[in-house]
This record gives C-alpha cells, structure tokens and sequence, in this order.
C-alpha cells in the first residue's frame, strides 16, 4: 500500500515538474483585429507568439460577421488587440463577451487597445450626430497607414509583450529595434515617391487614407461618399466630378471591398483613373507585410499622379 | 404553450413551503458565488504583479511618448511632434462610459397593415407604433454585465422585455444569467422582433410561444467547447414558467409549487465554417414544463385549470454565404425550423382534488410546424426575402394545418433605419385565407450596437 502510494507521488511530482516549465514556456496567444495589427504584433514577437487575425485585409473592417468560430480563438488568448475607435463596435463587443476570457474584457490584462498610442486624427470638435454619417466620435480609426503610427503600434506591443512575458522582453526589444530599422530604411527609399505624392489632389472613397494622406502630402478634395458610410449619391457625384475638374484631381483612391463601377463612372467623365490600393496587409494576395504594405501603396500612388 | 386563448395561467399566489425555499436561495447563492471566485482565478498564466506592472508600463511608455512630441524630439519619434499641431490627442474612446453612464439605446418599429380586406393587427390598427424599445447596458462590476429592455407599446403599455445579469468571469467557458431573458430555443426566438428580416416571428413561433417570442424568468447557463474541432455551446435554463400565464386560469395548486413545474430548456449549438465566406449551424433545443389548461366547470368554480406538461422539441440550420471582399453588396441566409410539441394527455376526464370529475379542455395532442426562410441582398441597402410557414394549430381538436407564404422586400437607407414592405398570403387553419400587405419602418438611437449573427 504505501510503496502504491509513493508511486503515485513520484509519478505525481514528475508530471508537475513537466507540466510547470511547459507551461512558462508557452508562446503567447495574440489575437488582433486586423492583419496589420496581427504583421507587427508578428514583427515584435517573432516566433514568442502565435499570432491570429480576425478581419481579412481585402475586407471592410467595418463589417466583419460575429462568427462563433471567431469566438474559438479569442476564449484563449492571452491578448487581444484591435485598432479602437469604434472600427470593430459592429462586431468586436458580440465576440469578447462570447469569449468568456476576463483576460481580452476591459480592463484585463490582455485587452489592447492600440489607439491608445495613437495621435488620433478628424476627433470631432462639436456635436455628433448620425446625420453626419457613421461618424467615429472618437475619431478616425484608420491610423496604421502612417509609418510613424506603425512603430508607435509596434511599440504598444513591444511594452505590452514584454510585461506578460518578462522572459522575452529582450527577444521583443531586439525585433523591435530591427522592424524600426527595416522601416526607417524602406522610408529613406521611397522619399522621392513621397515628394512625387505631395500636393497631388486625388478623390478618396471613404476616409479611410486620411492618415496616409498626412504622411504622404496627398491632396484628398473630395470624397466618393457623401458622408462617412453613406454611399454615392447621384447629385453627390455630380458635385463631385465638378469639384475633380476644377481641382485637376487624376486619381481615384478606394478599397478593394467598394463597388468599382462607381468609380469608373466618376472616372470616365474626369479623365482620371481609378487606383484601387489595399488598405490592410493581404489586401492583395503579394501584400504579406507591413513594410510591404507602405511600400506599395505609396509606390502605386506616386506613379498614377505623375 | 399555446397562443391564446389557452395560454399557461397561475393567478393563485405563490406560496413556496420551506424546503423549497432554502433549495432556491442556496442555488441563487451557489450561481452567484461562484462568478467571485471566479473572477480570481482568472489570468492564471500571469501574476496580478505582472498585469499591474504591464498596466504601468503601457501608461508610462506613453507618457514619455507624449513628453518628447511636447520637447520638440527629433528622433523618429519625434517626428510627429512636428506635425502635432493638426492632430488631435492620443486614441481611446471618450463618452458615456468615461463618466460611468450606461449605454442607452431606443428602437422604434412602426408597422402598417394595408391588407385588402382590412387590417390583420391587434386591435385593428392600419398604421401603429408596434413597440418603443428602450434598453440600457452596462458592466455591473467586474464580474456582472447588466442589460435591461423595457418595452413600451399602445397595446401592452409598458413592460420588462428582457432585464439579467450576465457573469464576465466564470472559468472554464461558462457563463450564467439572471434575470428575464428570450429563451434559447431555436434560432429565431432570441432574436429580438424588430430585428427580424420578416415582419412578424414565423408562424410556429407564433402559433407555439406567442406574437412576441417566448421569454422567460430564471436562471441561464452555458457553456462553449470545441472537442470536435468547430463551435459548440450548450446552453440550459430553469424558468418560472413557460410564457406568460393566462389571467382567469387557477388550478388547484400553483404550477410552479413544486420544482416539475417549471420550465427547463436546453439547446445545443453546432456552428462550422465550410469556407470563408459560408458557414452553417445546425441546432437542437428542447424545452419542457407544465401549463394550467381549461376544464369544464362552472363560471364561478375557482379552480378551473389543470395544470398538465408541455414538451418541444426543435432543430434549425441556418446557411450563411457572404464573400469577404464583396460583402458589402452580396450574401445569402437560407433558414429553417422545425418544432413539435407533445402534449401530455391527461384523458378526456380528470378528477379534481375534491373528487368531482370534469371534463379537460386542454389540448391533448401533439403538433408540429416549421418554417423555411432565404434572404439574398441585391445591393449594398436593399435585400429580398421569402419565406414559407406550415403549422398545425393547437386550437384546433384535429391539429389543422395553417400555411402561408411571403416575400419582402428590405431597404437600409443605413445601418440605422430599415424599411420594409411584405406580402403574405395567409391560409389560417380555419377560415378564409386573407392577403396582408405590411409595411414597416424601425429605427435605433444610440451607441452602435453589434449587428446581429
């Protein structure tokens, strides 16, 4: 009986002994919004984390579907970071709370809101209402399209990781360190392009590249919707096209989620041309990171408005 | 449970013996309870000195952040403290929830009945505020989230929709609610009314719970696992009863005096991706307890119910197709539910507590029904449905069958207001059929609520 009973204990002990190291070690579970969250989340982890996304980058993050196998990967994660501002409220509450992870809720110690680090842009100043449209009275969400936003979202995660996961805090600071490195010089190679882009009028469909627009000098005169989330009426075009020919604006700027055939019908009548950019990383299938992201889009950019 | 006119009734008061009592108070205990100690257990994979240290940490980074943009840093950093002056302050969402208030929502749903031979609504109207739905929700504290739907209607004047606590911080994928909530039976029945893509619930639903869905009052618990690789949650509750009671009807005893008499339901969920952009729930629910039925006494008798036991069985899919990229123009949702009802048959006669013998008018038969419903949207705003709808009225002794069948056509000027026209042609189980014509306009006030999955 009592060599039984040591047997038990040692056989016990031993799986402890297995089972505590195992556990320390465990990558940390990242669950972001959107894939350019879940790329520079990726950056600072290298392989220290499992990184996850939930929207798709040639998807409209606005309109993401609660699906319940969204809520699968949320009920374990260690951290959930999503862009803020409102950008998610169409989906994000129905996944945390089915979720059930006082981590990801507010204020647990996994819940990132990474617009926290962000100088927010278009904060509206006076009243709201919904006669200006689905405005986001916290402002406006579309932030990682600016290089300097990308490191202060890197640093967030940077911070963040390294407090869950002491052990790897030097690991996070050294990826880190290469990322701002790998940017600084992608951003020292495409400055001509930037000084190409700047002062350019160009129409934009949704206020969306209103932060790209501020880093790269981009004239936005008008936008395909009325208002934010309205679509295109036909008097709204009609001003539209009037404001593109008096302003001498060429480009055309939309997501890959819009309905193109608008586009082209402002397009035909203006003489510009349509430039269909992806906004998030996997917006098109050659996009498979942020640096990349950047890159293409001011390379394409800069090329339609020479 | 039936729609009127035999819907459950109880109007005796309630008299719970002891015993009964301490079970009840030790299970509201116990629920409650175990959602504290819950709440510390949470995070075990990080020190509470590790999350007020990451929490400290974030606060500080950002502070020096904000310092350098002041210093005029020149670093890469600092670069955007040249710019700063267009800019407006660092992210987070201010409002109602920086200064403790809860959300606060209103939802208006106005129906119009154009039918050709006059209007098919309760109490005749053609045009109507169907209900005036005003909710708030909040997290409670850190370990209850608190929703409350008050409904205000020119027919029912004001009621208690929905009103629960729901737990934030029980372990192991559980999660429990208190309060008033919609039953978790079958897919429609949890979805509110006015966000419906019909006009009215299906007719099963109608015909088997009621108008306005079936609620209920107790206790909910559910959990979410995945052994076999997709979605699964089970989700059981313990009411009051089932629906709401019939005023008139008094048995001998309350229906709820003893703990049969309440309503138990459970319903297993089944949720699956087939691709990206279709996925597919398939889901069992079962609900169960006892009603006060009619018996054949006199007007002035005060016992006139019989309270026998009701069962439903249900399963439902539901097929959802949406492309990612084109999601904003295109989808698909094919429906469908299908209920039986088992009534148990206390025989053609009873014998009351006194002895006396009468006759039993509660239905003594099972029914069925079920309804198929598919939505494609045609553009961005405007969606088209139809749906079909066959089941067996319980008012009827031989269980005749009530078909119709409709279309309607949705239009979204935004997220925010709906307008919707329907025609139905309705073939009740007996008499004439009719052709409805409706109309509908809803529309929500407030902080953006997730859309509906």
């Amino acid at each position: 009986m009592r060599g039984t009973m040591i047997r038990t204990a040692a056989l016990a002990a031993g799986l402890l002994a297995l089972a505590g190291p195992a556990a320390a070690q465990r990558p940390l579970k990242v669950v972001t919004s959107t894939t350019d969250l879940a790329d520079l989340a990726s950056e600072v982890c290298g392989n220290r984390c499992q990184v996850v996304h939930i929207s798709e980058g040639y998807q409209d993050p606005h309109f993401v579907e609660a699906k319940p196998s969204f809520i699968l990967q949320l009920r374990n994660a260690d951290v959930f970071a999503y862009v803020g501002l409102d950008l998610e409220i169409g989906w994000m509450p129905l996944l945390v709370q089915g979720a059930r992870n006082p981590r990801i809720n507010t204020g647990g110690s996994g819940n990132l809101d990474v617009s926290q680090a962000i100088r927010v842009l278009d904060r509206p100043t006076g009243n709201v209402d919904r006669s200006q449209g689905d405005v986001h009275p916290a402002g406006n969400p579309h932030y990682w399209l600016d290089p300097e936003n990308g490191r202060r979202i890197a640093r967030l995660f940077r911070d963040r990781l390294s407090q869950l996961s002491p052990a790897d805090a030097q690991t996070f600071a050294r990826n880190y360190t290469a990322f701002e490195a790998r940017l600084n010089a992608a951003e020292r190679a495409w400055a001509p392009q930037i000084a190409a882009i700047r002062g350019k009028p160009v129409v934009a469909w949704h206020t969306s590249w209103r932060y790209f627009a501020e880093y790269t000098g981009m004239n936005i005169v008008g936008f395909m919707e009325p208002k934010p989330g309205v679509p295109p009426s036909p008097s709204h075009l009609a001003g539209l096209i009037a404001t593109m020919r008096r302003t001498g604006a060429k480009v055309i700027v939309m997501e890959p989620y819009y309905d193109r055939r608008t586009a082209d019908f402002v397009a035909q009548r203006t003489g510009a041309r349509v430039l269909v950019l992806p906004p998030s990383v996997g917006g098109v299938r050659t996009i498979t990171d942020y640096i990349q992201l950047m890159q293409n889009d001011v390379g394409q950019l800069a090329a339609a408005v020479r | 449970m039936n729609a009127a006119p035999d819907w459950p009734g109880r109007a005796n008061e309630t008299t719970y013996p002891k015993t009964q009592m301490r079970i009840s108070i030790c299970t509201a205990v116990l629920v409650l309870g175990a959602a504290i100690p819950a709440a510390a257990q949470q995070d075990t994979t990080r020190t509470q000195a590790q999350r007020d240290s990451a929490a400290a940490a974030d606060s500080a980074a950002i502070v020096r952040e904000l310092q350098g943009m002041q210093g005029g840093d020149t670093t890469a950093t600092g670069r955007a403290a040249a710019d700063a002056g267009n800019a407006g302050n660092t992210g987070g969402a201010p409002g109602p929830g920086q200064r403790l208030l809860p959300d606060i929502s209103v939802v208006g749903d106005f129906v119009g009945d154009l039918s050709p031979e006059g209007s098919t609504q309760e109490g005749g109207r053609r045009f109507g505020v169907r209900e005036v739905e005003i909710a708030a929700q909040a997290a409670v504290d850190p370990y209850f989230r608190g929703d409350v739907f008050l409904g205000f209607s020119d027919e029912e004047g004001v009621s208690i929709e929905q009103a629960y606590l729901t737990t934030t911080s029980l372990p192991y994928g559980l999660e429990a609610r208190l309060g008033r909530f919609l039953m978790p039976f079958g897919k429609l029945n949890t979805t509110h009314r006015h966000d419906l893509h019909t006009t009215e619930y299906p007719w099963v639903i109608q015909t088997f719970f009621g108008a306005e869905g079936l609620k209920g009052t107790g206790l909910y618990a559910s959990r979410v696992f995945s052994p076999l690789g997709f979605y699964q949650e089970l989700q059981v509750t313990a009411v009051d009863g089932l629906g709401e009671p019939v005023e008139g009807l008094n048995t001998a005893e309350p229906v709820n005096k003893r703990l049969g008499g309440l309503g138990y339901s459970a319903r297993l969920r089944n949720y699956v991706d087939l691709t990206q952009a279709a996925n597919l729930e398939l889901s069992f629910s079962a609900l169960t307890g006892k009603l006060a039925r009619p018996i054949d006494v006199a007007e002035t008798d005060e016992v006139n119910a019989y309270a026998t036991r009701q069962t439903t069985l249900g399963a439902d899919f539901t097929f959802r197709w949406r492309p990612l990229q084109q999601g904003l123009y295109r989808s698909v949702i094919l429906q469908g539910e299908v209920m039986h009802q088992i009534n148990a048959d206390p025989g053609a006669t009873i014998r009351l507590p006194d002895g006396t013998t009468v006759a039993f008018e509660g239905p003594r038969r099972d029914y069925t029904g079920a309804y198929a419903f598919g939505r494609y949207q045609l553009s961005q705003r405007t969606f088209l449905g139809a749906r079909v709808d066959w089941v067996q009225d319980p008012t009827t002794a031989d269980a005749d069958a009530l078909t119709a069948g409709s279309g309607y056509l949705e239009f979204y000027p935004s997220e925010f207001s709906k307008l919707s026209a329907a025609f139905e042609r309705l073939n009740p189980a007996i008499g004439d059929g009719v052709n409805r014509i409706l109309l509908q306009a809803t529309f929500a006030l407030g902080p953006h609520k997730p859309h509906p999955f």
